[in-house]
């Protein structure tokens, strides 16, 4: 048989696993893994920032519930969150919520835990100086926070998203447990049903997840290598309060 | 406490959680020993060894773990010859020193298997992070002192590397445990699978998840207070050794 000959034999199945049914039914496959990647990776980023933020910025008993609550979701395995979340969320919102919206909200909640110490772990490696540097410029708290700490700290957190990222591209293949119809999901069918090329299968499929990692390794890779100037309004703000320092310095001196 | 499970599926939650303790002290030791290998193929003088043990990293790392069971689960059933799989899936008791130890299930050894392959890049990565946080200094003031390159590794890189290492490695030790969660997917029956096997049964699915959960987070607490009380020890034992 001819290459062009099995590619044609192979096609229906290929496209059902990168697909799913999509033109006729949902999506699904390995474009639903990438949807749900892209999906949970920024809701997880929002969540991350928050938290780490929020960790930064508090302290005392507040600071103390704050850690717990982020050492819970981290000391619990992802599978058994999405139970949770797929038990629950239905209960608490009192509307039918489709496990896809589920696994998401448990990739979003481990993802940001996990982000929310880098981000705290950042913004305190930029440093106590920058922030009273800022501080006595005039800015307030969240100025500080908001144009001097978070650009430069998020060129310090950028390799702990990529390494969260990617870990979530992994993880969005434990929807399978609870039956979305994304890509290690469609394997097993695949497999259950043709029954005799699991070897090939999976490795079909780890292909397809490493390549997608190494993807956005190497995009953001590209991308954080070109040194761009941080945040041009941080700056612009910055040097104008330096320059009314210097003139009110200036007119305190000529006074 | 009418609410609470019934002794029968306590029973089984607590049978599940022996099963991930024992897969995951297997997966701990496996993966610490070949990361071990891992880290020092990473630093090999010959460029085959280090391609090589950068390429295994690159795949294992960047593939799911539920994947990868898969694929050791259905995939290697059948690239495994015959003989190999009915030997593995007729038992095999051992006995040692009254102790008998039951064979294990074609699941767990898939599952350890798994879990052993994809612990082993991040155990060896924090191994090679390890030896990279000893000065290079430290080398050339053991060779300096006359040490031979053996002596210079076990007495003065390992032990510094070590030190490093090991609040990292506790951290993969607890993701190990945890991410023995997933072979419930290949059948294995470990507490995740336990407390949703009840969950379906009694439909208690408040206590069925609650005591797994407390079961994983007790777990990973005794692995952080074990990470304390080696790090204190150490302190102790480094300050007996400067004597």
């Amino acid at each position: 048989m001819s290459v062009l000959e099995q590619l044609h034999e192979w096609w229906p199945t290929l496209r059902y696993l990168l697909l799913g049914s999509f033109p006729q039914g949902p999506l699904g496959g390995a474009a639903l893994t990438v949807a749900m990647s892209i999906v949970s990776a920024l809701l997880s980023a929002l969540a991350g920032l928050a938290g780490g933020i929020a960790l930064a910025m508090t302290r005392g008993a507040l600071h103390f519930l704050l850690v717990a609550v982020i050492g819970l979701f981290r000391a619990i395995p992802v599978l058994l969150l999405i139970f949770w979340t797929f038990f629950l969320m239905p209960m608490l919102l009192h509307i039918d919520v489709p496990g896809l919206a589920c696994v998401i909200c448990a990739l979003a909640l481990i993802g940001g835990a996990y982000l929310s110490h880098s981000v705290q772990a950042g913004l305190a490696a930029v440093g106590a100086a920058q922030q009273q540097a800022a501080l006595s410029l005039g800015m307030t708290r969240w100025q500080a926070l908001r144009y001097v700490q978070l650009p430069q700290g998020l060129r310090i957190m950028a390799p702990s998203f990529v390494n969260q990222w990617v870990t979530l591209i992994k993880d969005t293949s434990l929807a399978y447990i609870v039956g979305v119809p994304e890509f290690t999901f469609l394997a097993t069918q695949v497999n259950n049903r043709l029954m005799v090329y699991p070897v090939q299968i999976f490795l079909f499929v780890a292909f397809v997840y490493l390549v997608l990692c190494s993807t956005l390794q190497w995009a953001v890779g590209r991308l954080l290598r070109k040194p761009r100037r941080i945040g041009s309004k941080g700056a612009a703000l910055a040097a104008r309060a330096v320059v009314e320092h210097r003139a009110a310095r200036h007119d305190a001196g000529s006074a | 406490m009418g609410n609470w499970l019934e002794p029968k599926y306590t029973q089984l939650i607590l049978h599940g959680f022996m099963t991930t303790l024992v897969l995951s002290v297997c997966a701990i030791v496996s993966s610490t020993a070949l990361g071990f290998l891992l880290g020092l193929a990473r630093h090999a003088r010959r460029r085959a060894i280090t391609r090589a043990a950068a390429l295994y990293v690159l795949t294992f790392r960047n593939s799911p773990l539920l994947v990868q069971l898969l694929f050791w689960y259905f995939g290697a059933a059948t690239l495994l010859p015959q003989a190999w799989m009915s030997w593995l899936n007729t038992p095999h008791p051992l006995a040692v020193g009254g102790l008998t130890f039951a064979w294990p299930s074609f699941e767990f050894v898939a599952g350890w298997v798994g879990l052993t392959c994809y612990a082993t890049t991040f155990v060896g990565e924090e191994f090679r992070a390890g030896m990279q946080g000893v000065p290079r200094g430290q080398q050339q003031a053991a060779a300096a002192l006359g040490l031979t390159p053996f002596a210079t590794f076990r007495y003065v890189v390992l032990p510094q590397a070590l030190r490093i290492a090991l609040p990292p490695l506790a951290g993969q030790y607890m993701n190990i445990v945890k991410n023995s969660s997933l072979t419930m997917a290949i059948g294995l029956a470990e507490l995740s699978y336990a407390s949703r096997q009840v969950d379906t049964e009694t439909f208690k699915t408040f206590q069925a998840f609650g005591a797994a959960t407390v079961l994983y987070i007790a777990t990973i607490a005794v692995l952080e207070a074990a990470l304390l009380v080696v790090r204190r020890g150490g302190a102790y034992g480094r300050h007996g050794g400067a004597r």
